[in-house]
């Protein structure tokens, strides 16, 4: 066997095994070795390491209608719906998707949820029953059921960080409208604008499960440093930037973190969390792009950055600061 | 440029190249099964030579490493005519035909990872959706499906291994097909 192919088959054992429970320091510090031996397992294992990190994306490629056909020749795709049983599940869990409709199987008599809500510019932190705790960002409403083996949170708007503690054979559900996030043991953010839903991990493992009625089974995991994008049938995963988890969940400091975007965007950020909004009244001024961290609650501050720094004009009135050009 | 950054760089603007590389391996080399081989050898050098300094233009830059690779390994190989080392001193790397590859492999990921799946064997492309949708180890993937760990293991590298060939596009006869395919009529894609 060539040096090449023997160095892909050592990097598809080790990649296989990194993945498995009870990968310790030691192996680790094997495959590091492994890795240091030479330049060819580096490209060996990185490419292989590279395109079965981005088959992640398989999640979200499900055809919005399983196509259910005999394999005959031609392109095969009877392997979709091995995923429908979850999917069909899912939906039966949800009562179509209802929001409050309790899980079918729960007891007649089963404790209602308990809610949890912020107004603008508030933040939360409440414990559950099964020691987990929930962090709850700006105008967000929320409800929690933890009950026997059962541990549900809905999300009926806004944002919130959740920090879970593992019990085995316990799932850890987050229904965030069409999109229900099954915890795998972790630390995450959920953000919930409408139909649009924001997943960003900065712990361990969860799963994205679309779960609109009459829609397809897409079901997408997602690990440390991603973030899950879905809006109607479309999920989006941008992979591997612990950076970029930690700059969305800087709210939970009280700050807002921006690595180069638009000025509206950021405004629309700023408008989240404070009841004194910004307002850009000059088209150009709304595409400048900035980056830095910002304290969440003073738009009037971040404004008068914005003329110091940028030469725009500002306009401050009791419940709002405009920037004309 | 630290390893963390010559992986980063590796991944971002040597992987996407692969297709290209293969195929301009494989039209400049008279032995098809040899390409994998030369391509990890120029994959090899470039990433020695990331740490002392990252080329500006990384397709060219690729090109000019696989030629040379192939000029010395024509030049040791004996049965090698030296006509064909003559031809690859001459052998132009033009790059503008190819400079729409990456943006299309970017844009066309989703599918692209998509037609991988449909490729595979089912039995295999079954082992990579239960790791991949439904999250399951090996250990778990052998109970469900009743067979032992070892061929969980085997069949998962293999998955592995053919996935990341459809992926890059260099998958053997059916991507050249479609390379050639694509550039007799245009743009097709």
């Amino acid at each position: 066997m060539s040096r090449a192919r023997a160095a892909r088959d050592a990097a598809a054992e080790w990649l296989i095994a990194r993945d498995q429970d009870g990968w310790s320091a030691d192996d680790q510090a094997a495959l590091d070795a492994w890795l240091d031996q030479s330049d060819m397992n580096k490209a060996a294992f990185w490419r292989l390491e590279h395109s079965w990190k981005e088959a992640d994306r398989i999640g979200a490629l499900r055809p919005a209608t399983p196509p259910v056909r005999q394999e005959s020749g031609g392109s095969t795709r009877k392997w979709w719906p091995i995923a429908l049983p979850l999917a069909a599940s899912i939906a039966l869990a949800l009562g179509l998707g209802v929001p409050g409709v309790l899980p079918v199987g729960s007891p007649r008599s089963a404790p209602a949820p308990a809610v949890a809500v912020t107004k603008v510019g508030g933040h939360r932190l409440i414990g559950l029953a099964d020691g987990s705790k929930v962090e709850l960002n700006t105008d967000t409403r929320l409800r929690t059921l933890v009950d026997r083996g059962l541990r549900s949170v809905w999300l009926d708007q806004g944002e919130a960080f959740f920090e879970v503690a593992h019990r085995d054979g316990q799932p850890f559900v987050v229904h965030a409208g069409p999109r229900e996030v099954t915890v795998l043991g972790t630390k995450f953010s959920v953000r919930r604008e409408g139909g649009k839903v924001t997943v960003s991990v900065l712990e361990g493992r969860v799963r994205v499960d679309d779960v609109e009625p009459g829609g397809s089974a897409r079901s997408t995991i997602i690990t440390a440093g991603d973030i899950a994008l879905s809006e109607g049938t479309a999920t989006l995963v941008t992979t591997g930037s612990k950076e970029r988890v930690g700059d969305v969940l800087s709210w939970r400091q009280g700050m807002l973190s921006f690595d180069q975007e638009q000025l509206s965007r950021i405004a629309a950020e700023f408008n989240r969390y404070n009841n004194k909004k910004i307002v850009i009244e000059d088209p150009e001024a709304a595409n400048i792009r900035i980056g830095g961290t910002f304290p969440a609650f003073k738009p009037g501050a971040f404004a008068r950055l914005l003329r110091d720094a940028y030469g725009l004009e500002i306009e401050e009135t009791p419940d709002a600061v405009k920037i004309t050009r | 440029m630290d390893e963390e950054g010559v992986r980063e760089w590796f991944c971002r603007e040597v992987l996407p190249l692969e297709g290209l590389l293969l195929r301009f391996i494989r039209r400049n080399w008279p032995v098809a099964d040899d390409a994998v081989d030369i391509a990890h050898d120029v994959y090899e050098r470039v990433i020695g030579a990331a740490r002392s300094g990252i080329p500006h233009n990384p397709r060219q830059y690729l090109l000019t490493v696989a030629r040379n690779q192939l000029i010395n390994r024509a030049k040791r190989a004996r049965i090698v005519s030296f006509d064909l080392v003559a031809d690859l001193e001459t052998v132009s790397i033009d790059v503008d035909l190819f400079e729409t590859e990456r943006r299309l492999h970017a844009r066309d990921a989703l599918r692209r990872v998509q037609a991988g799946i449909d490729k595979l064997s089912p039995r295999i492309r079954e082992i990579v959706l239960l790791r991949k949708i439904e999250g399951l180890d090996v250990r778990e993937t052998s109970e469900r499906l009743g067979i032992g760990r070892d061929a969980v293991n085997h069949q998962l590298a293999m998955g592995m291994k053919a996935l990341a060939d459809h992926m890059l596009g260099g998958a053997g006869k059916i991507v050249r097909r479609r390379y050639a395919g694509r550039r007799s009529n245009g743009d097709e894609a």
